[in-house]
């Protein structure tokens, strides 16, 4: 099987059937059949073997016995992606990436008000993004506790650097953000005498220069 | 409307002086005349990643007629994109698609304004309509992505004094090199496309020669022929096969059912052969 499947990949190209492969990303299906939507290298990514039984096995005892015999579940199949090459003996060139929800992103607040923080999405996940797009963190995604004594100013402030989950593709000009999490929030700071600053707390950053403290929605560190 | 902020040409027709001579003169009496077979198009030239600060390029060439005078066609299209939306713009869960197709001013025998003229704009929506039945446009949803043609040369025949009338069918064929060169800058782009579409014309044409039938050929050029009674514009999904585009023009009468068929087929036909030379150079840039 792995013989009739072609290394390079136009669009339209088939690639083979849902029976056999999972469709990743560059992929598409039509008529029960995997085709390319890229013009690029074709990648297999075996399926994870699990370790151990699986977790859902009481409930799904009597369709585990069923797969037993012969026939594989989906997520047991190989998964087929088509990712852009840049040219011969070149890695993979970099190509545009949308922030989806459930990303985690980094971006820099761009301005406040009592109600929400605007912020322009700079990374997503491990891809730096070309063109710039807006989020948004409402007031109510800042934390996940005591949502209604949160205050936008005392959690960011413009030009700081944030750790952030897409939550929406929200409106049309903006994503929205949420920072309930606590490895989510401001991960670089300026104090407003200029200078870089160290967290201390969940809630306080520290000025090293001149030792006063401001409040933000810290992130915890990894 | 005059375009008074830059420095035009003459407004009119820009002809090379043709001087009297032998040769021209022996030339211009055999003007008409096909010189492939009814089922052959020209051949062409495709290649991508040719304007390095765009998302995706190609550049586009048709072989030049072998009759002194006429030029072929030369197109350029880059592709911008995905981007962000503008503000202005409502939510929209897919890509949105704006295309814009222009003639250089020296493109043309009549020297094209600065500004997008009618005929532009018309060729601009039967190019988007082309495409968008083979982007998967859910996959990027609140972007938009611009398609730029830049027509270098519009594939006619610049020797003859006569404007007959040739602008609607060079259109055509206008139309199906724009399908097919921004269908290799959308690969070349990264864009989710279902297959590559690729344009192709086919024309009822009738030959010098009073009493000769009308017969059906592909990517017809205007000037090797007597008259064009009618042509279709294709753009066509190989793999899939289906029709994203189907653009007729002339004059045919209404009954002759199986003559719309064979246009078809024959449109479908000279796409294929388009298409051809795309998954080719695609091929080649993997490679």
């Amino acid at each position: 099987m792995a013989s009739t499947l072609p290394t390079l990949a136009i669009p339209g190209q088939l690639l083979g059937s849902t029976s056999k492969y999972q469709p990743g990303p560059g992929t598409h299906i039509h008529e029960s059949n995997l085709y390319a939507s890229l013009l690029g290298n074709v990648r297999i990514a075996q399926p994870a073997k699990p370790a151990g039984p699986a977790k859902r096995l009481t409930k799904l005892s009597a369709l585990t016995q069923s797969s037993s015999s012969h026939k594989p579940t989906p997520d047991q199949l190989p998964t087929l992606s088509v990712t852009v090459s840049a040219g011969p003996g070149s890695e993979d060139k970099k190509r545009e990436v949308l922030p989806e929800v459930g990303n985690v992103v980094l971006c820099r607040v761009m301005r406040i008000t009592p109600r929400q923080a605007v912020v322009a999405i700079l990374v997503c996940g491990d891809t730096v993004l070309e063109a710039e797009w807006q989020g948004l963190i409402r007031v109510q995604d800042v934390r996940a506790t005591e949502k209604d004594r949160v205050k936008i100013y005392e959690s960011f402030r413009p030009g700081d650097i944030v750790r952030a989950e897409v939550i929406s593709l929200g409106d049309q000009a903006n994503y929205y953000l949420a920072t309930s999490k606590n490895e989510l929030g401001v991960i670089l700071a300026t104090s407003e005498a200029g200078n870089t600053m160290h967290p201390i707390s969940w809630k306080e950053y520290r000025d090293p220069e001149t030792g006063l403290t401001e409040l933000r929605k810290v992130a915890k560190p990894y | 409307m005059t375009d008074r902020r830059r420095i035009n040409g003459p407004a009119g027709t820009t002809i090379p002086p043709v001087f009297e001579d032998e040769d021209i003169k022996h030339d211009s009496k055999v003007v008409k005349g096909r010189s492939r077979a009814p089922d052959a198009v020209r051949r062409m030239f495709l290649k991508t990643g040719v304007t390095p600060s765009a998302s995706g390029s190609a550049y586009l060439e048709y072989e030049s007629s072998a009759k002194s005078g006429v030029s072929g066609l030369k197109l350029s299209c880059t592709v911008h994109g995905p981007r962000s939306l503008p503000r202005s713009s409502p939510f929209s869960p897919h890509i949105v698609l704006s295309t814009h197709v222009k003639y250089a001013p020296f493109a043309t025998k009549q020297r094209r304004s600065y500004l997008r003229d009618p005929s532009e704009r018309d060729l601009g929506t039967h190019l988007e309509t082309a495409l968008r039945g083979a982007i998967i446009a859910d996959r990027w949803p609140k972007s938009g992505v611009d398609i730029i043609i830049s027509v270098i040369e519009g594939d006619q025949d610049r020797a003859s004094s006569n404007i007959q009338g040739d602008e609607t069918w060079d259109m055509m064929n206008v139309l199906s090199g724009c399908i097919t060169v921004a269908s290799a800058a959308l690969a070349d782009a990264g864009i989710d496309c279902v297959d590559t579409v690729a344009g192709g014309v086919a024309a009822l044409v009738q030959n010098a020669g009073e009493d000769s039938t009308p017969t059906i050929v592909v990517d017809p050029i205007p000037s090797e022929h007597e008259k064009i009674l009618g042509a279709c514009c294709i753009a066509y999904l190989p793999t899939r096969d289906e029709v994203t585009n189907l653009w007729f023009k002339g004059d045919l009468s209404a009954s002759a059912m199986d003559l719309y068929t064979k246009l078809v087929e024959n449109g479908i036909l000279a796409s294929t052969s388009a298409n051809r030379v795309l998954v080719a150079s695609l091929n080649e840039t993997l490679a």
